[in-house]
């Protein structure tokens, strides 16, 4: 049987339909989150807002309250509520409670209905990248995101391969890719590909081989960077770079790899300044924000994500009519030197030059969001240091004050060390000690 | 759609430090889950209440029908990686969510919560916590912790119900101890049947009926 290019009709549906699906689907949310999500009725309140006022998503931007990760924490605290006065459970269509990675505090809690967003833009994702019925699946993940109740794929007549995602696990990706020959993977985050590049090298397994079958590798966690970008391709393996929709869904790039498709149907997303909540418009940066349009467990509805991105509602070259956005950094990663900003992006490629770090594995000290030096902890590999750890700090030192001009501090530590501060397929990349 | 011979899940079970591949259908699992229910109804737990499950993610095939059983009772399931760097999330689940049970705590996790400056005790304290073999010793010596036993047997999940017997599966599994070694064997169609399998864990059977009022097999641990 010759199956559809596309999994969901709705991923080539015109702009229009869009549109009118959203003005829709948007009162109906709001209407849901004010009865039902504690905190978005007291943001309505405090703002003089009836969810029944916005009858379109132009009413709803002149209208609704933003929230941020700061009002959930509050509402959390003052409430005693570890849902944060967005999460709703109905018994019946709440079958698990799911948690976010944690990497800056306690994990936020996600309640999973049987079938959520994420779900959703995954099996059209992977869909997209070539999965189809009778093929297998790496499903490389944590448990904590939804259990192992997770059926979707199996019911599309896909198999499931279930792996941890920890380096240990290498040879048994290797056991599995040549055993089952599977067609997609999802998630192969960085630590994970760092670990293979060294599985491969000690190894002498043949990597392009390993990898034939598959048709793309989800890949998410942290930014990919140009070199591991390079060394993968030099595998014959595809990456497709995936994040979260600020919490309401997921969101992955294309075969055209142009940015990260919102899916419209799941999500409306707008940009504002950051500064001002003033919109801002499609093409520029702006502060990414979110609301579900289907998930009725937790509503978030303009929810300030923090990511600095640029959107762009063109049809992309994949077919889809969606929206994509580029993400430039979190705002809250920002740092100011001498009157310069950086972001932890901008470090990732210097430091993965050099052999001892070509991990990429760092840190940047924030104190403040203004700082009077660049402060960066860096991970090296002890196996890949041929001279002295001080001849290693003053080339890193003298690279990245170069290249980012500004007064630079550097402190080397063993890679393990940082590892540990991960939940671990990632980092916190800025920190305050 | 075209007909697929293929399994729905490909998890994984240890005998020893050997790990091999195994496969199953959706089905299995979820009547699998519907006779955990049994065991696991002999708690009581107010509907609603959380139950953290620590596993790691190969172990699908065990422990998605404990999660079908946590799901079947009207409680809510959350979840931990069996890993110390996941300690963190199982202390956060504990003070918040406040569950009543855990099940498959590891010397993993105990090792994890002490790394990262939590009493393992005062985590577990009220709580019914299903020990895996190599933290029931610790775990069964904690004041105000109602230690109960979770077994790895193969693909299979056996554990503590209230009273504290083992049970596995009656229906699925035929089971029996040579020379202390059980030995496991599938009863109804699977995927991948299993006969025979040397599973590496010591115990014996009971034929005593347990007070719990489930009939299903009692396994009794030799450690």
């Amino acid at each position: 049987m010759k199956y559809p290019e596309f999994l969901d009709p709705l991923e080539t549906a015109s702009r229009e339909f869009l549109n009118d699906l959203q003005d829709n689907a948007i009162g109906a949310m709001c209407r849901h989150a004010q009865d039902y999500a504690p905190l978005i009725r007291q943001k309505c309140a405090e703002a003089g807002v009836d969810a029944r006022d916005v009858t379109s998503v132009k009413a709803f931007r002149e209208i609704w309250p933003f929230i941020d990760k700061d009002d959930i924490r509050i509402f959390r605290d003052t409430h005693n509520d570890v849902g944060g006065g967005t999460s709703v459970t109905i018994p019946g269509l709440t079958v698990s409670m799911g948690t976010t990675s944690g990497t800056t505090g306690d994990p936020t809690p996600i309640p999973n209905s049987r079938l959520g967003a994420p779900e959703i833009g995954y099996c059209r994702d992977l869909w997209g990248i070539g999965m189809r019925p009778g093929d297998y699946h790496v499903h490389m993940m944590f448990t904590y995101r939804g259990g192992h109740r997770r059926r979707l794929y199996n019911e599309l007549g896909v198999s499931d391969i279930y792996l941890s995602m920890h380096p240990a696990e290498l040879p048994r990706l290797v056991e599995a890719s040549l055993r089952f020959r599977p067609t997609v993977m999802n998630n192969f985050a960085s630590p994970f590909l760092h670990a293979m590049e060294q599985y491969i090298e000690k190894t002498g397994i043949d990597p392009v081989d390993v990898f034939s079958s598959y048709k793309g590798a989800i890949f998410g966690g942290e930014p990919l960077s140009d070199r591991m970008k390079a060394v993968v391709k030099s595998w014959g393996l595809e990456l497709y770079e995936t994040t979260s929709l600020g919490d309401v869904a997921s969101t992955t790039d294309c075969r055209m790899h142009n940015g990260f498709h919102a899916y419209e149907d799941l999500a409306y997303i707008e940009a504002i300044d950051p500064i001002t909540t003033d919109p801002v418009a499609d093409g520029e940066i702006g502060e990414l924000v979110v609301t579900t349009l289907v998930d009725r467990l937790c509503p978030l509805i303009r929810y300030r994500t923090g990511d600095l991105v640029v959107i762009d509602r063109a049809p992309c070259g994949c077919g889809r009519v969606h929206s994509r956005f580029k993400i430039l950094g979190r705002a809250t990663d920002q740092i100011l030197v001498e009157g310069r900003s950086i972001l932890p992006r901008e470090i990732m490629g210097i430091v993965e030059n050099h052999s001892e770090t070509r991990h990429g594995l760092f840190q940047i000290i924030r104190r403040d969001r203004e700082m009077p030096e660049l402060s960066i902890r860096i991970g090296y590999d002890p196996e890949r240091l041929t001279g002295r750890a001080d001849a290693l700090k003053a080339r890193l030192h003298d690279d990245i004050a170069g290249q980012i001009g500004v007064r630079t501090v550097i402190e080397l530590v063993e890679e393990a060390e940082l590892l540990k501060l991960g939940p671990p397929h990632k980092i916190p990349r800025v920190t305050k000690k | 759609m075209a007909m697929t011979s293929n399994p729905d899940i490909v998890g994984s079970y240890a005998v020893g430090t050997r790990r091999e591949f195994y496969s199953a259908m959706r089905t299995e699992l979820d009547r699998s889950g519907t006779r955990m229910v049994r065991t696991l109804q002999t708690f009581g737990f107010a509907p609603q209440s959380f139950v953290l499950t620590i596993s790691s993610t190969p172990e699908v095939i065990q422990f998605a029908p404990f999660e079908a059983a946590v799901q079947q009772l009207g409680l809510f399931g959350i979840n931990a990686d069996d890993s110390p760097f996941d300690a963190g999330r199982v202390e956060s689940i504990s003070r918040q969510f406040n569950p009543a049970g855990m099940m498959g705590v590891s010397a993993q996790t105990l090792e994890g919560l002490k790394m990262m400056g939590h009493d393992p005790e005062t985590v577990f304290r009220g709580r019914v916590i299903w020990a895996r073999p190599d933290a029931w010793q610790a775990v069964s010596r904690m004041d105000g912790v109602t230690a109960r036993r979770c077994l790895l047997i193969g693909p299979a999940l056996g554990f503590g119900c209230e009273q504290g017997e083992v049970h596995l599966d009656r229906w699925e599994w035929d089971i029996r101890s040579e020379q202390g070694e059980l030995v496991l064997s599938s009863r109804l169609n699977r995927f991948e049947p299993v006969s025979g399998l040397r599973t590496g864990v010591m115990g014996a059977l009971s034929g005593a009926a347990c007070s719990c009022g489930n009939a299903d097999t009692v396994v009794e641990i030799h450690d």
